[in-house]
């Protein structure tokens, strides 16, 4: 029997809907199953008590922003990447509430393999402030105003007063200990201050070198490790187990070799993944919670769907026009930007700066050998490496997978409040102009769309594509008509 | 009013690279201009070399440098880009930066771009100030060192180092001596003529400046007619090299009698033990002394000297003046203010372009800020 197009269309659209019913249902079972472990009195006591526990509960809202107008395998890999998010966050509460002794906050350039290693809980403290804007885009608002109503500059970076708002307004968890470092900017180096003032509790800072591709920088940054790890050993009940360090390692070592994997294969034209599958997989299992099998699961997934479009000769994006990088921190607060993108112009998002490090292999042969693996983890994380050393660890990843990818523009996402990459737009127009490359610098803060509004960014990217790139709108719609 | 402070020290401040340097220069030596508090200025002031803390005076504008480095980024550092892309900063033969904060970094990374001096070298600077990151900066001074005698081709040994320490440590003496005068009920020097003087010294080789010490020093001594005051101020906060900003707030009626400032008394004049190696002496003096909110571990330190400073000079207030977009100064300026009114001192939080501007503002703020305390 033969089936017309329109058949199959049809045929997909049923496919595409009920796997979005199923992950919906999924995703609805994990929160209501944390609510009856948790206990009915105690998850309300905890929205309370964490009013910022809300948004969790948007997150159907998010995966229909992120599969309502994608189909087949792309649609499920975003669906996918949801509802490992909604497991994360889950997880994290459950085990931030289970073990307050274990607890230890760590700043978000300072991963937490070595406390897992440690047994320790860790806590991303920016965590919320990175994630919670994904569901709901004015959700870090009232903790904005708070830092500001006490005095925070309104100029440093709203990641950053996002961070202190919660802390002053006591909504981060107490925990035993805070580990942080002089990473990514001078601002949220200078938070813990009042971060440690404020919660009263121990705190061990790691110093990274300025420029840090020597031998001597990687023994200095080994050194500062061991440190850490016999402060915390002597301020909290954790330990250093090598052998579950090694597991942790091991671990992220299968997740890294996987997401190469994915970058070879977006590397293809068309590429068969883009957007959200890449960057939101990086930042939950390769910046907030890495050497987790379930992160393995979840990249093998989304490799899977790669593959299956690849199989086809087709792309994530049904007509991909244009390839791009998001380069900066991603613009969070306007999560459907590359669902509009893709629909208007056939952008095809395929690399992101956090994305995009060089993802040393951790040698797992010896307890100084993983230490060694993880100081170059962490010294070449994302935005570390950037915002840290010359500025030629900035533009040399740029151009780099400039060609690599083999992408038609750079999008720079150009947080107001990042002023360590804001100082280098001069030259990043300049040698964009030298090498020929359609440069568009977003303007936009990460956290805050009373700065500047989705619809803004949206109006920067039409007209950058009608004027400079000549781009024809696909979706018959015209500027400002969305 | 017969005011020690002679006409051709002001005249210092007027310009980047002042005639001191120039004669300096004229005789041979070469000018290294430096950014921060951090760069070890004894380091590149031995024989045959000037240090010159930079400075913009009267800078009117800066679209140049925010074409490079954005509006958001400090106005000291887009003020020096400015100059640098002016040429006013051409007669420097050399620049010597530290990676102190976000701002400087990048003001060397455009500065790279844009001019490429003959000389420009960046001291990576430890955040802590432990044996390892003691030992890290020794060896970064070892290559500044290193990378001075090979572009200059001077010598940076021991006895050099010694000597331009010492000189070093006679100019600071000479103005400490004359900074404590101000805990006397009735100074002889107003925070503003202090703080050119301080200024004056950072920015002029050191020899000619003690001598011009020395004489103001001696001038102080029967001169107490310094303008009437309502209180004792302690100014705190970061790069403030315009003396007219105190002169501002002395007209309110403020005398500045002690001060935290990079061009000021904390910790700038604190001396160099010379105890052993120079480059390590010089290593540890500037690692641990010059306590700027860029430094991770030492929050505690920094209010401690605050506090015991105020107690000392018998401040009645503390004003804090951060620079805007200082991000180490803007977010430690809020639990600053908090241990210092905790312990006792009404505090004054104002926000700063660095150029001298908003004068009336700052009158009105003082005036405020002096009534709200009683004086």
């Amino acid at each position: 029997m033969k089936v017309s197009v329109n058949e199959r269309g049809m045929v997909s659209r049923i496919s595409d809907s009920a796997m979005r019913a199923t992950y919906q249902a999924g995703n609805w079972m994990k929160l209501g199953l944390f609510g009856i472990r948790n206990g009915p009195v105690a998850t309300l006591a905890d929205l309370k008590k964490y009013p910022w526990m809300r948004n969790i509960f948007q997150s159907g809202k998010l995966l229909h922003t992120m599969t309502g107008t994608r189909t087949g395998p792309y649609a499920k890999a975003n669906a996918i990447v949801i509802s490992d998010i909604v497991t994360s966050i889950l997880d994290m509460i459950r085990d931030m509430k289970k073990n307050p002794d274990t607890l230890v906050l760590h700043e978000d350039l300072v991963p937490p393999e070595i406390l897992y290693g440690m047994g320790l809980t860790p806590w991303m403290t920016e965590f919320l402030g990175l994630a919670l804007p994904l569901v709901n885009n004015t959700s870090m608002e009232p903790y904005i105003d708070a830092a500001e109503n006490d005095g925070i500059p309104p100029d440093i970076c709203s990641l950053v007063k996002s961070t202190i708002g919660l802390v002053l307004r006591n909504e981060l968890p107490k925990p035993r200990a805070i580990v942080s470092s002089n990473m990514p900017c001078d601002g949220g180096m200078s938070s813990y201050t009042l971060i440690e003032k404020q919660l009263g509790v121990p705190i061990f800072r790691l110093d990274i070198p300025f420029d840090f591709y020597n031998e001597r920088a990687i023994t200095y940054f080994v050194g500062e490790l061991k440190r850490m790890i016999a402060w915390l050993e002597e301020t909290t009940p954790g330990r250093m187990d090598w052998d579950r360090m090694r597991e942790v390692c091991e671990e992220r070592n299968r997740f890294v070799e996987l997401e190469v994997e994915l970058w070879d294969l977006v590397r293809q034209k068309p590429a068969p993944m883009a957007g959200e599958p890449i960057y939101l997989s990086h930042l939950i299992y390769g910046i907030c919670n890495p050497g987790r099998q379930r992160g393995t699961r979840m990249m093998e997934r989304v490799i899977e769907c790669a593959k299956e479009l690849q199989k086809k000769g087709a792309g994530a994006i049904p007509n991909e026009k244009y390839r791009v990088v998001l380069w900066n921190p991603p613009t969070v607060v306007f999560p459907d930007l590359f669902v509009w993108a893709e629909q208007a112009y056939g952008v095809s998002m395929v690399m992101d700066m956090l994305t995009y490090n060089r993802h040393p292999f951790i040698d797992t042969s010896s307890p100084d050998s993983m230490l060694r693996g993880m100081a170059q983890v962490i010294m070449q994380g994302p935005m570390a490496r950037h915002t840290r050393g010359p500025a030629e660890n900035f533009f040399g990843d740029l151009f780099n997978l400039y060609e690599q990818f083999d992408l038609d523009m750079i999008w720079m996402a150009g947080h107001i409040g990042c002023k360590n990459t804001q100082a280098l737009n001069g030259m990043l127009r300049e040698k964009c102009r030298e090498r020929n490359i359609p440069l568009l610098i977003i303007d936009y803060d990460l956290s805050d769309t009373r700065v500047v509004s989705p619809d803004d960014i949206r109006r920067q990217i039409e007209q950058f594509m009608e004027t400079v790139m000549k781009a024809e709108r696909l979706d018959g719609k015209g500027a400002g008509n969305d | 009013m017969n005011r020690p402070l002679e006409q051709d020290i002001r005249e210092l401040l007027d310009v980047s690279v002042n005639r001191l340097v120039e004669e300096a220069q004229a005789s041979g030596a070469k000018a290294i201009g430096y950014t921060c508090s951090y760069v070890p200025e004894p380091l590149i002031g031995v024989a045959g070399l000037v240090p010159v803390r930079l400075r913009a005076p009267g800078v009117a504008g800066t679209p140049l440098a925010d074409t490079y480095l954005s509006s958001v980024i400090c106005p000291y550092t887009r003020s020096l880009l400015e100059f640098a892309l002016d040429g006013k900063l051409n007669p420097l033969d050399g620049w010597v930066h530290a990676g102190s904060c976000d701002h400087l970094r990048r003001f060397y990374d455009n500065l790279e771009y844009l001019v490429k001096p003959d000389f420009n070298h960046i001291i990576d600077l430890p955040h802590k100030s432990g044996a390892e990151a003691l030992q890290w900066f020794v060896d970064e001074l070892k290559q500044l060192a290193l990378g001075l005698e090979r572009h200059f081709g001077v010598e940076v040994g021991d006895q050099q180092l010694s000597d331009a320490i010492n000189t070093h440590n006679q100019c600071v003496d000479l103005l400490t001596s004359i900074g404590e005068l101000r805990k006397s009920n009735a100074p002889p020097i107003t925070g503003t003529e202090f703080h050119t003087l301080v200024t004056a010294s950072s920015v002029s080789p050191k020899k000619g400046m003690i001598k011009r010490i020395e004489k103001i020093k001696a001038t102080l001594a029967g001169s107490q007619d310094i303008p009437k005051h309502r209180a004792r101020l302690m100014l705190a906060g970061s790069q403030l090299d315009d003396p007219g900003y105190i002169g501002v707030i002395e007209s309110m009626g403020g005398l500045v009698v002690a001060d935290r400032l990079c061009f000021g008394t904390i910790s700038g004049l604190d001396r160099i033990e010379l105890n052993g190696d120079p480059i390590t002496a010089l290593a540890r003096h500037y690692l641990t002394k010059a306590s700027c909110p860029r430094m991770m571990e030492n929050f505690r330190d920094r209010v401690k000297t605050l506090i015991t400073t105020a107690k000392e000079y018998r401040v009645d207030g503390v004003v804090v003046q951060v620079m805007k977009f200082c991000d180490c100064w803007g977010v430690e300026a809020n639990p600053l203010v908090k241990a210092l009114r905790d312990a006792g001192f009404p505090v004054l939080r104002v926000e700063r372009e660095y150029s001298l501007t908003g004068e009336e503002q700052l009158k009105t703020r003082i005036q405020a800020f002096l009534e709200s305390i009683g004086k």
